[in-house]
């Protein structure tokens, strides 16, 4: 059963030259998606439209059938999507256990310790932690977040190798174990490799490959 | 996690940033408050000079057409008043008369006298009209205390007493008059006086002695040009001295009102007073010594009020762009925390929470340090402009704490909207585009 839906989604910045056409694509619960496609065709564009962060020039995305617009977006970002972003995006002046109570009112140490932080790397500044150790809080704010949706932008972009197949794992744990429905949007062909579907956006379309 | 632990954090742990805020939020806060208690102390002090000085109405003779046809004396032609006189029973009825709270009768140089067994300062030409040398003149009173130059503070008592209705050949003289003549209260001083065709000497007891004549006695040509020799003499002596010569009455009456706001209503009373029909007497209203001494108050209330507008609308400025500037640094954050599903409200009640909240201190800090300021400050201005004419009490006050911490408060909320408004206006995607 699909969790999110886009329907005929198109998008275009100047409302002339369209960088999504007509995509449809529904997405389901305990799967990892990767979506592939060249620098600037419009991957970051599709995850900010399902995640809520802006509104597509037509077309819908539904939501456990129902369209987010209903209920607002910013309603939709806070109870259904949780972002992981290339940048790791942790408020600066908050510790790891800071940053996930962000989205959490459950204790934000056990998701950290999960996710390998001692309890002492999670009471330090966010930036005194190495760049795997700052995605690692990203994810434990999303999976706190407890939402269905992770959309991960370039999860791996910042990390070495080892790292970034830590993260991946943790990522496939989460749509495998937890049955959340992860979309990430990747470069990589060993991250996307290990996705259960991998979408390839060529020319502001959608096609399964 | 609420915007106001968010808030809090921000503010512990930005250390830098909130004690810059602190410091400028103090130094608006204590610029505000101080301008304010300058304020309220100048209003205080224009609702003192109004109650102590409250309005005048002034009773006079109407000489216009009443000084007869003149009479040849040894010094030439003389004309004398042949009007009505204010009589004890006018003064008696005007005392009566709702909204009036006092009445003197002051009649400037209404009495001339030389000194029989004193010198008066010399005067330039070094006349000898009289067999005592010159004559000065006295200004015949009910109150010593209700004269102008009393009320206005030119003059102040410094020993003794003031002159009351109730005094008897008693007269006020010059500290200078005195010093010259080594004269103090209690002594007795002969005057000789003169009318056309009689001359007495009349002994007054000295009943007090004033300042504020000096240095004003200049180049005088004759000694009653020089103000220290001018004094004061109460209204029943010479009234007995001149009893046959003089019809018996006053030239002059000053009638004080409670308010002077209801002073055209206290005129219109005295007016309808059947004792002043067909008398050749003048009622007319003189708020010209509440003018004199309100009018600075008046002018420093303007100047604060402007002062503080210009404050208020420079803090919010310099405010606006220090956390502009700020907020612009904090793009990343806020694109973090819509991405989290914060909304923009939410994100600008942190920002508003951790300015009220370095605020709150700020305004706390800035007290005692207004009160310093205003006490110095106050001290200062009453001993340049305001000395001996009313009481400017510069205080900080709680009831000057709520109206300006109300006005903080709005000021804040300006600045933080004003500064929040590219967030606002930004959609979230643009700004983690950005941030990216």
């Amino acid at each position: 059963m699909s969790i999110v839906k886009a329907c005929n989604i198109k998008y275009s910045y100047d409302g002339k030259r369209a960088v999504l056409k007509n995509i449809s694509m529904e997405f389901e619960m305990g799967k990892i998606y990767a979506i592939l496609g060249p620098s600037g065709c419009g991957k970051t564009t599709l995850l900010s439209l399902l995640g809520g962060l802006d509104s597509p020039s037509d077309g819908q995305v539904l939501f456990q059938g129902e369209d987010i617009e209903k209920r607002g977006l910013a309603w939709h970002r806070k109870s259904n999507v949780a972002f992981i972003f290339q940048s790791y995006n942790l408020i600066d002046y908050m510790t790891p256990m800071e940053n996930v109570a962000l989205t959490s009112k459950l204790p934000p140490l056990p998701v950290l310790e999960r996710l390998g932080l001692t309890k002492e790397e999670a009471k330090r500044n966010v930036l005194k932690l190495s760049g795997g150790q700052q995605q690692r809080v990203a994810i434990a704010r999303a999976l706190a977040s407890d939402a269905s949706i992770i959309l991960a932008d370039e999860p791996t972009g910042n990390l070495d190798e080892d790292t970034a197949v830590e993260i991946t794992n943790i990522l496939k744990e989460c749509a495998h174990q937890m049955n959340k429905c992860v979309i990430i949007v990747t470069h990589s062909n060993d991250l996307a490799k290990q996705a259960d579907v991998i979408l390839h956006l060529k020319k502001g379309e959608l096609q399964q490959l | 996690m609420s915007f106001i632990k968010r808030a809090g954090l921000y503010c512990l742990r930005q250390r830098f940033k909130t004690v810059i805020l602190f410091l400028v939020l103090t130094l608006i806060a204590a610029f505000m408050l101080t301008g304010r208690a300058f304020r309220d102390a100048a209003k205080g002090a224009t609702a003192d000079v109004s109650t102590a000085i409250g309005g005048k109405i002034m009773l006079n003779i109407d000489t216009e057409g009443h000084m007869g046809s003149g009479q040849q004396t040894q010094w030439g032609t003389a004309y004398a008043y042949n009007g009505d006189l204010i009589t004890q029973e006018i003064v008696d009825a005007i005392g009566e008369v709702e909204g009036v709270v006092d009445y003197n009768a002051e009649e400037t140089a209404g009495y001339y006298g030389a000194g029989v067994n004193f010198k008066y300062l010399p005067a330039a030409l070094g006349l000898s009209y009289t067999k005592y040398g010159e004559a000065s003149a006295y200004t015949i009173t009910l109150s010593s205390e209700k004269c102008r130059a009393f009320q206005n503070g030119s003059y102040k008592l410094v020993k003794g007493r003031h002159i009351t209705p109730d005094d008897k050949y008693a007269c006020l003289i010059s500290k200078e008059l005195a010093d010259y003549n080594k004269l103090s209260v209690g002594d007795k001083i002969k005057l000789y006086s003169f009318t056309f065709d009689s001359d007495f000497i009349d002994e007054f007891e000295i009943v007090g002695i004033f300042d504020g004549t000096e240095g004003a006695s200049g180049n005088a040509l004759t000694v009653d040009e020089i103000p220290a020799n001018c004094g004061y003499v109460d209204a029943a002596a010479v009234q007995e001295i001149f009893k046959g010569i003089d019809e018996e009455g006053y030239q002059q009456l000053t009638i004080f009102a409670e308010d002077p706001v209801d002073i055209r209503n206290v005129y219109d009373r005295i007016s309808a007073l059947p004792e002043l029909k067909g008398k050749t007497l003048k009622l007319s209203i003189d708020t010209e010594e509440y003018d004199v001494v309100s009018a600075p108050l008046e002018s420093l209330q303007k100047l604060v009020n402007t002062t503080i507008i210009i404050i208020s609308a420079v803090s919010v400025v310099i405010l606006t762009l220090l956390l502009t500037i700020w907020i612009r640094g904090r793009k990343k954050e806020v694109g973090i925390l819509l991405s989290i599903g914060k909304s923009k409200v939410n994100i600008i009640l942190q920002i508003f929470t951790e300015t009220f909240a370095v605020a709150v201190i700020s305004f706390a800090a800035s007290i005692p340090f207004s009160f310093l300021v205003a006490e110095k400050a106050g001290v200062l201005l009453v001993s340049r402009a305001w000395a001996g004419t009313a009481n400017l009490n510069v205080q900080i006050d709680a009831a000057c704490l709520l109206p300006l911490s109300m006005i903080g408060i709005l000021l804040i909320s300006m600045a933080v909207i004003a500064s929040s408004w590219t967030v606002v206006r930004s959609e979230p995607k643009d700004i983690l585009t950005k941030m990216s």
